[in-house]
């Protein structure tokens, strides 16, 4: 019954951020396990300070509004949820020290890895999808 | 139509996806096997979300009414119910019963399920009592009428079935499997 659940997350936006943790999160919430792998841009999603302000696509500034009018969770919120509910988050080692990033600057409870990492978790999984 | 008991109400109005989904998934953590919830809400995309979900965790979705704005989703947590052995020695299954039902409907049917499962799906002339209430409720039962006794899989009719007839009720006829399978004519307040 419990299906894997395997996330790469490569992309730093406000939205990509959403496509990611909800996915996540409802996937938890359904008792998959899953698992998310940040690289790239994508590190941003779990960056301490920023997680807090993720752009918004410029021209879809408008949307912002929206967010608060449906009471969608935020990003640090979101993320915090999907911990709780037991999903696993990966840090790409290679693009830290490309982009200069400790572990320390990026949120609590997460592993650093190597893109074997993820392939080692990815390969049965039986979900894979890419944001 | 009788009002609906639940064990748990949740509150998920005004939260957008996936919060219903993560809250009732939390609630349900702590609701014996065999409970019902109501689940509130205002996210329409919650009712294909809950039906969803329960199938893949196994639980059972009874089904949702809309009042307003307002989606009251009705889930009953799995139980092991399936593995217990059937004890009662009168059975009849599920085409039998809707033979004899089509011959004569003042039949007694006896809905033992919890009333949410009831009212979302129940065989029209069906009493309900669930089985929790039986021993309170069994002076509203005929002890000289033949009694069909029906649930979701066979297991807690069984159980009813026993109870009644410890009870002095003579002509006890246990349903299998019962509603889970059952193809003939249902009512249901949808």
């Amino acid at each position: 019954m419990s299906k894997k659940v395997a996330i790469i997350a490569s992309n730093g936006g406000l939205f990509d951020a959403y496509k990611v943790f909800n996915i996540a999160t409802a996937a938890a919430a359904t008792e998959q396990e899953v698992t998310i792998f940040f690289t790239f841009e994508g590190l941003n999603l779990i960056h301490k300070e920023a997680q807090e302000e993720l752009p918004i696509p410029a021209g879809k500034e408008h949307f912002q509004e929206g967010f608060t009018k449906a009471n969608v969770p935020t990003i640090p919120e979101l993320s915090m949820m999907a911990q709780e509910l037991g999903v696993k988050f990966i840090g790409c080692q290679m693009t830290m020290d490309v982009m200069g990033l400790e572990k320390d600057q990026l949120i609590d409870g997460i592993e650093v890895g190597g893109a074997v990492t993820f392939l080692e978790y990815a390969k049965d999984a039986d979900i894979t999808l890419t944001f | 139509m009788e009002n609906m008991t639940v064990n748990v109400q949740l509150d998920a109005k005004g939260l957008a996806c996936p919060m219903p989904i993560v809250k009732t998934k939390k609630a349900m953590k702590d609701l014996e096997p065999g409970q019902v919830i109501e689940v509130q809400a205002t996210d329409k995309g919650s009712k294909a979300d809950m039906k969803a979900w329960a199938e893949s965790t196994g639980h059972q979705y009874l089904g949702t009414i809309e009042e307003g704005d307002v989606l009251k989703h009705y889930l009953r947590k799995s139980s092991e119910e399936e593995a217990v052995e059937r004890k009662h020695p009168n059975v009849i299954d599920n085409k039998g019963l809707e033979k004899k039902l089509q011959e004569n409907n003042s039949l007694v049917v006896l809905d033992v399920r919890e009333t949410a499962e009831y009212a979302f799906n129940h065989i029209p002339s069906a009493i309900s009592i669930p089985l929790g209430k039986l021993e309170e409720r069994m002076n509203e039962l005929s002890k000289e009428a033949e009694i069909y006794v029906v649930c979701r899989t066979g297991s807690r009719s069984d159980l009813a079935a026993q109870k009644l007839t410890e009870n002095g009720f003579e002509r006890v006829i246990n349903v299998v499997p019962g509603m889970s399978e059952w193809t003939g004519e249902t009512e249901s307040i949808e």
